[in-house]
Formats: structure tokens, sequence, C-alpha cells
């Protein structure tokens, strides 16, 4: 962990709320990337990492004492989504709930699921893990996902295939479970 | 997303487009009764949901909008300010008048802490 967000994590262990209050600038400036940038995974929409995220820092000014032994920002991200952005992010959606057919624990794992090994696997070593895959798979379906991940709709990836809409979702589903299996090593680990 | 009676793997297509474009709500909303249900009892599903979540994060967390953290860190700050005036306002160890009173009348520890539990 580096110097800066040690200390900032040592000033929002100081007992007096004040202090805790101006603690919370140089903690939110070595995080706020961090965070995000994870929470991104689960809404996929900027302006709700936003909201959920205010709503995180609060709750960590007000009770800072699950990150007191936090020593790797692995550790840190671990703690926070655990303990303070799941209860947030739940919250998000108990709100929708009313309309949903969806049971509260359908939603709770969807939304706010317990944290696989592979969720805590760094951005960048992450981005190897899944090209070494994406190598593995078939032609077709490695450019499937790879125009997925591009942001095209899954007419467009038909067009681009010269198939249907419905063959698509198919061989995405099927790519995504085969791509699970390649990399469920690393939920062994555990 | 506007397909009825969906099966599992359009499901979980629908959800893994949903949470890119950053609607979920929508993808939540768009579920009928047999659907919620379908997608309860497929263990398919759920596998599938932790690598959607990955794509998601590997393809776009990093081609997300970065705000300003300045403007986020006055955000926060305020929302901290407001749950500070609160908790003065309210302080937790102070008890209403009237719940004394009430305690003498009916006498007992037990009972009173019950009514305390229930405020």
């Amino acid at each position: 962990m580096n110097k800066r967000l040690r200390n900032a994590l040592k000033g929002l262990m100081a007992t007096d709320a004040e202090r805790r209050r101006r603690a919370m600038e140089p903690f939110v400036r070595a995080t706020f990337g961090m965070f995000i940038k994870y929470l991104y995974r689960y809404l996929g929409n900027e302006v709700e990492c936003e909201d959920v995220l205010e709503d995180v820092y609060a709750d960590i000014w007000e009770k800072p004492e699950r990150l007191r032994n936090i020593t790797s920002e692995k550790q840190l991200l671990k703690t926070v989504y655990l303990y303070y952005m799941r209860n947030r992010l739940r919250e998000v959606y108990r709100r929708i709930n009313r309309n949903l057919y969806l049971s509260q624990n359908s939603l709770k794992d969807l939304i706010a699921p317990e944290i696989g090994t592979l969720e805590m696997v760094s951005r960048s070593e992450l981005q190897d893990i899944l090209s070494q895959a994406l190598g593995k798979l078939k032609a077709r379906e490695r450019r499937a996902i790879e125009l997925w991940m591009e942001g095209a709709s899954n007419r467009a990836i038909a067009n681009e295939l010269k198939t249907t809409v419905g063959a698509v979702k198919m061989l995405e589903f099927r790519t995504i479970l085969k791509l699970r299996k390649m990399l469920s090593y690393y939920n062994r680990e555990d | 997303m506007s397909d009825t009676n969906r099966e599992i793997h359009e499901l979980l297509v629908d959800y893994a487009d949903a949470l890119r474009d950053g609607c979920i709500p929508a993808f939540l909303k768009s579920l009928t009764r047999e659907e919620a249900e379908r997608i309860a009892s497929s263990w398919e599903f759920w596998d599938a949901t932790e690598i959607s979540r990955i794509l998601n994060g590997v393809g776009f967390a990093g081609k997300a909008v970065a705000p300003n953290v300045s403007l986020f860190i006055s955000r926060v700050d305020a929302e901290i300010a407001s749950r500070l005036k609160k908790s003065k306002a309210s302080p937790p160890g102070k008890r209403p008048r009237r719940f004394a009173s009430q305690k003498r009348s009916s006498g007992g520890t037990k009972n009173a802490a019950k009514r305390e539990n229930r405020t």
C-alpha cells in the first residue's frame, strides 16, 4: 500500500468526528478511482456509481472501524465492498423491488453478490487472464465477445457474424459459460 | 428486452447488456414472474453473471468518464455535514421526558427496556 493511502487511513481512525471529516479528503483522493472502477462492474453507470459512493464514503466516516487493520489495497477494496458498498447497492435496488417478481434473495445475489476470487484480482491482471482465455476460444466465439466488449449491440454482432440475433445470444451465453469454466481454477484458489 | 417468456440464455445476455449499458433497473423491471423463477433456479445463470461483471469491468470501467474528484469531495463533505447536524440535533443518549415518567408509573426495568426497544 502506498504511503498516501496509509496516512489517509490513519487519519480516518481519529476518535473526533471533525478530525475524521478533515481526513476524508485525502482518503477520497487516494481511493476514488479504485472504488469507482470496482463499483462500475456492478452498476455500469457513472452517475449511479457516484451516488452510491457518496453514501459509502459517508458510512466510512461514520463507522471506520472495519478499516482499522488494513494492510493492502486489495484488502481495503474487499473490506469496503463487503461492509459498505454491498449494503448501499442493496438499498438502491430495494426501493424498486416492490414492483419486481424477483425474490429478495435473488435480487441480493444479482446486485450485490458474494465476492468471487476472480472479482478481487486487479484490473490489469484480469485483462491478462481474460486475453489468455479469449485466445483459447474458437474464432467465432472470440469475435462475438470482442464485439460485445466494444459495445456492439446483438443485432450488430449478428450482422458481423452473418447470423440471427437469437443465435448470437446463444453463442454469447455458451461462450460466457466456457470462459467461466476456463477461469474456474482461480475460484478454487480460495 | 421486450421479449416475453425469454429462455435462460436470453436472460443472461439481456442482463449482461443491461449491465454494460448501465440500465439494470430496466432489466429487473422487464422480468416476468416465470422469468424470475427461471433465473432463481438456474445455476448456469448465476455462474455466468460473475463473468459478465468481469467482462463489464475489464471492457468498460476504464472507459467510464472520470468525474471531477474535487467536486465529488465537496458532495461527500456535504453528506457528512448533514449527518453531523442530524446527530447533533438528536443525541442518541438523550431520552424523552415522558419516557421517564412512564418508567416510574409502570415499574420494572424489563418493561421499560422493551418499550425502549420498540421506540
